[in-house]
């Protein structure tokens, strides 16, 4: 039997570190927060992340090829501001499939933007979104968009009650999406050429993989999906307020981070991140269920990202240290050396 | 015999099932009259004002005209929905009181977000809370609607006797109130007006009249424009607005707005815009109210503010730069900043808010569900606008 040493512990640790900390912090809750073990409250986390989640797809995907898109936020609140204003014109299906298509092009304008015209995605990205914000006020005249017919509340009836334990229409959404997603990311080739293009441009390039089409296929990626959590969200809550979005975009590079995918790309996976989603969800809860505050709430979420930014660089730094070294040759001459004492 | 013997058997029974109903009954009657003993009024808020002091709004509802919208936002009656929300609801499932007494039962109170009037306002509601030692627990959600919709939910789970919310939006508003309702669990709004609709799954709505307060606001304005500038044709002002979405946004302006059109039609709307990115910052005001300044010059006569602390403070470091004195300012209050403002001249007025009052008032009307008593769907609070006159009435300021 093979054993597993300390470095193999760590590495194990290391990898699956998002894991064991969704397993602890499920554990922790489960075992002393109030009320936090039941169906009706995981349920609740579950819809409360599904919004977040479905945003998290399009945006890991982006960090992997070692972009950033600020735009996120910005495009859920438009996309949940076109479906319900268009709705009383176009109806449901066509006002929600409008919706998709605009924040999808939204991506591959972003796309172009850094594909093409050489632009730095932070830049781009936080262009679009201040573009965005604007064209969200004039949509919307400054109000909150609601719908209150029985159809809408039929609508969102559905899509918020269970069918399954723990499964509502919303959250099989999204999970559906995770899926296809993480296994077209690890199973096939075009996915991992994405992992390629992040990791080295250049390389990639050389390989023969088209990178401008990678770069902007995952920013259009990242507008389709932030259309599909805003779009799903106000069908659910039937109205779009103009601050629909402004949260997601913090939480989702939080738990991208946290969930493993480097920055500076070709590094990470979809379900780490909806996983980091998730247990920083429980964390919230838990906090609210043991009667904490909401400064609590923050100082954690802060805490947890300053722990994995620090860890990462401590990874990275020794990752350089080892690099060129042999570790055969070191043990070899530490053992003459003491065999000559 | 037998059959004789049956029948005593039965009747022990069911003495024995039915017993602890009327003894439930007694303890229910006895907690309802323990409750209905406990006097409230003499409360105080920290401003050592009476914490639930009764409305001075003596305002008849008129009729609901047949399209609201169709009229122009210069009418009073176009703001109708919003304005007299709540007093042509449809009940739907609405719980009837247990008539049981408010002591001892359990209130979540869903706030909006973090700030220092919301943690006076939990503390006012508090403060009656601990009066009819109910369990109290709030919420914040700080300023994110998602969030809210969450604690909604772990509210639900918690399954109070009761939860009272503070909307983060106007119309999401109606969906939290029907999900609440489905769940069974009783809902009062307070503080921020929803969306009329939601008004039909709430027991009731109890807070400022905020377009009542800036009507009565917008009238001391108004005087105070006149006298600065006898006879003038056109006084020009401007409005900086509350965070778009929720009723202040527009009750803060388009309430003074409509009120002026017919009180002084010579005062005329230069602009009207809600600071951003920060709706609630010094700097981003200060940015605002220069080009305002800057574009309009000595033609901009006076501001009203949706806020006397952050807001205020950056009108008067504007006001400043460009070396304007004359300019009449006017705000929703009542800060520790806004009533140093008044006191030392620069701001005109500001509108009584008691933060305090505000968490009491709902959670009152709470108790007084519970108590069974017949409640109106809107309970306004304390109207009164404060100048340099009064201001010292105030202190210690709530926040």
């Amino acid at each position: 039997m093979r054993k597993i040493g300390k470095n193999g512990l760590l590495s194990f640790g290391d990898k699956y570190r998002i894991y064991i900390l969704f397993v602890a912090v499920f554990a922790f809750m489960s075992l002393f927060a109030p009320r936090f073990f039941n169906v009706f409250n995981v349920t609740s986390i579950l819809k409360a992340i599904s919004m977040n989640a479905c945003v998290a797809i399009g945006f890991t995907v982006v960090m992997i090829c070692g972009q950033l898109d600020l735009s996120i936020g910005t495009v859920i609140t438009f996309a949940g501001v076109i479906a319900l204003g268009l709705q009383p014109s176009l109806g449901y299906l066509a006002s929600v499939a409008v919706a998709i298509v605009a924040g999808t092009l939204v991506g591959v304008l972003n796309g172009l933007l850094v594909a093409k015209a050489k632009i730095n995605s932070f830049i781009v990205t936080l262009g679009t979104m201040t573009i965005l914000q604007g064209a969200i006020y004039e949509l919307s005249g400054g109000n909150s968009i609601s719908v209150s017919s029985p159809e809408a509340f039929v609508i969102s009836d559905f899509l918020s009650k269970s069918f399954l334990p723990l499964i509502t229409p919303r959250i099989l959404i999204s999970a559906v999406l995770v899926a296809v997603v993480e296994f077209y990311l690890r199973r096939t080739r075009s996915g991992r050429n994405f992992y390629l293009v992040g990791g080295n441009r250049s390389t990639a390039w050389l390989a023969g993989i088209r990178t401008d089409r990678y770069t902007i296929a995952a920013f259009a990626l990242s507008g389709a999906t932030a259309a599909v959590a805003g779009v799903f969200s106000v069908l659910e809550s039937t109205s779009a307020t103009l601050k629909l979005g402004e949260n997601s975009l913090m939480y989702v590079i939080s738990a991208t981070i946290i969930g493993g995918t480097a920055m500076s790309g070709g590094k990470g996976g979809v379900l780490r991140s909806v996983v980091a989603i998730f247990t920083l969800e429980m964390l919230y809860t838990g906090v609210i269920l043991f009667g904490l505050g909401n400064e609590v709430k923050i100082f954690l979420a802060g805490l947890i990202l300053a722990y994995v930014v620090l860890y990462e660089a401590y990874a990275t730094y020794k990752h350089e240290k080892s690099l060129g070294q042999r570790p055969e040759l070191m043990k070899e001459l530490a053992a003459r050396k003491s065999a000559s004492a | 015999m037998k059959r004789a013997a049956f029948i005593a058997v039965a009747i022990a029974l069911l003495a024995l099932v039915a017993a602890p109903c009327f003894s439930q009954t007694a303890a229910q009657k006895a907690n309802l009259a323990a409750s209905l003993k406990i006097d409230t009024s003499t409360l105080k808020s920290a401003d050592n004002q009476q914490l639930l002091a009764p409305s001075t709004d003596s305002r008849k509802v008129p009729a609901r005209p047949a399209d609201p919208n169709a009229l122009a936002e210069t009418d009073p009656l176009h703001w109708y929905d919003m304005e007299w929300a709540g007093w042509n609801v449809t009940p739907t499932n609405l719980p009837k009181s247990p008539a049981d007494g408010a002591v001892g039962k359990k209130i979540i109170m869903i706030v909006h977000g973090d700030h220092p009037w919301t943690t006076a306002c939990i503390l006012g509601g508090k403060k009656v809370a601990d009066a009819y030692n109910m369990t109290f627990k709030a919420l914040s959600p700080n300023w994110v609607k998602d969030v809210q919709d969450q604690m909604i939910d772990q509210a639900i789970n918690e399954k109070p006797d009761m939860i009272l919310l503070i909307p983060l939006d106007a119309k999401g508003a109606v969906q939290q109130a029907r999900k609440i309702n489905q769940a069974g669990i009783p809902v009062h709004i307070f503080n921020t007006l929803p969306d009329a609709q939601a008004l039909n799954y709430a027991l009731g709505w109890t807070g400022p009249d905020d377009f009542g307060q800036f009507r009565l606001l917008a009238k001391s304005w108004a005087d105070e424009l006149r006298r600065r500038n006898p006879g003038a044709k056109t006084i020009g002002v401007a409005y900086v607005q509350h965070a778009p979405g929720g009723s202040p946004y527009f009750a803060r302006s388009f309430g003074p707005i409509s009120e002026l059109a017919t009180y002084a039609p010579e005062i005329k709307t230069l602009a009207k815009a809600s600071p951003t990115p920060a709706t609630f910052d010094a700097n981003t005001t200060m940015q605002l109210v220069s080009d305002w300044l800057t574009k309009y010059g000595k033609d901009l006569k006076g501001i009203c503010a949706s806020d006397d602390s952050a807001q205020s403070l950056g009108i008067f470091q504007a006001l400043e730069k460009a070396g304007r004195t004359d300019v009449v300012v006017v705000a929703a209050g009542n800060s520790k900043q806004g009533m140093d403002l008044v006191k030392d001249g620069k701001l005109f007025a500001i509108t009584y808010q008691t933060a305090e009052g505000d968490g009491a008032l709902a959670v009152q009307y709470a108790a007084d569900w519970f108590n069974g008593k017949k409640l109106p769907v809107r309970r306004n609070l304390a109207q009164h606008i404060i100048t340099k006159a009064d201001v010292d009435k105030f202190y210690p300021p709530q926040w």
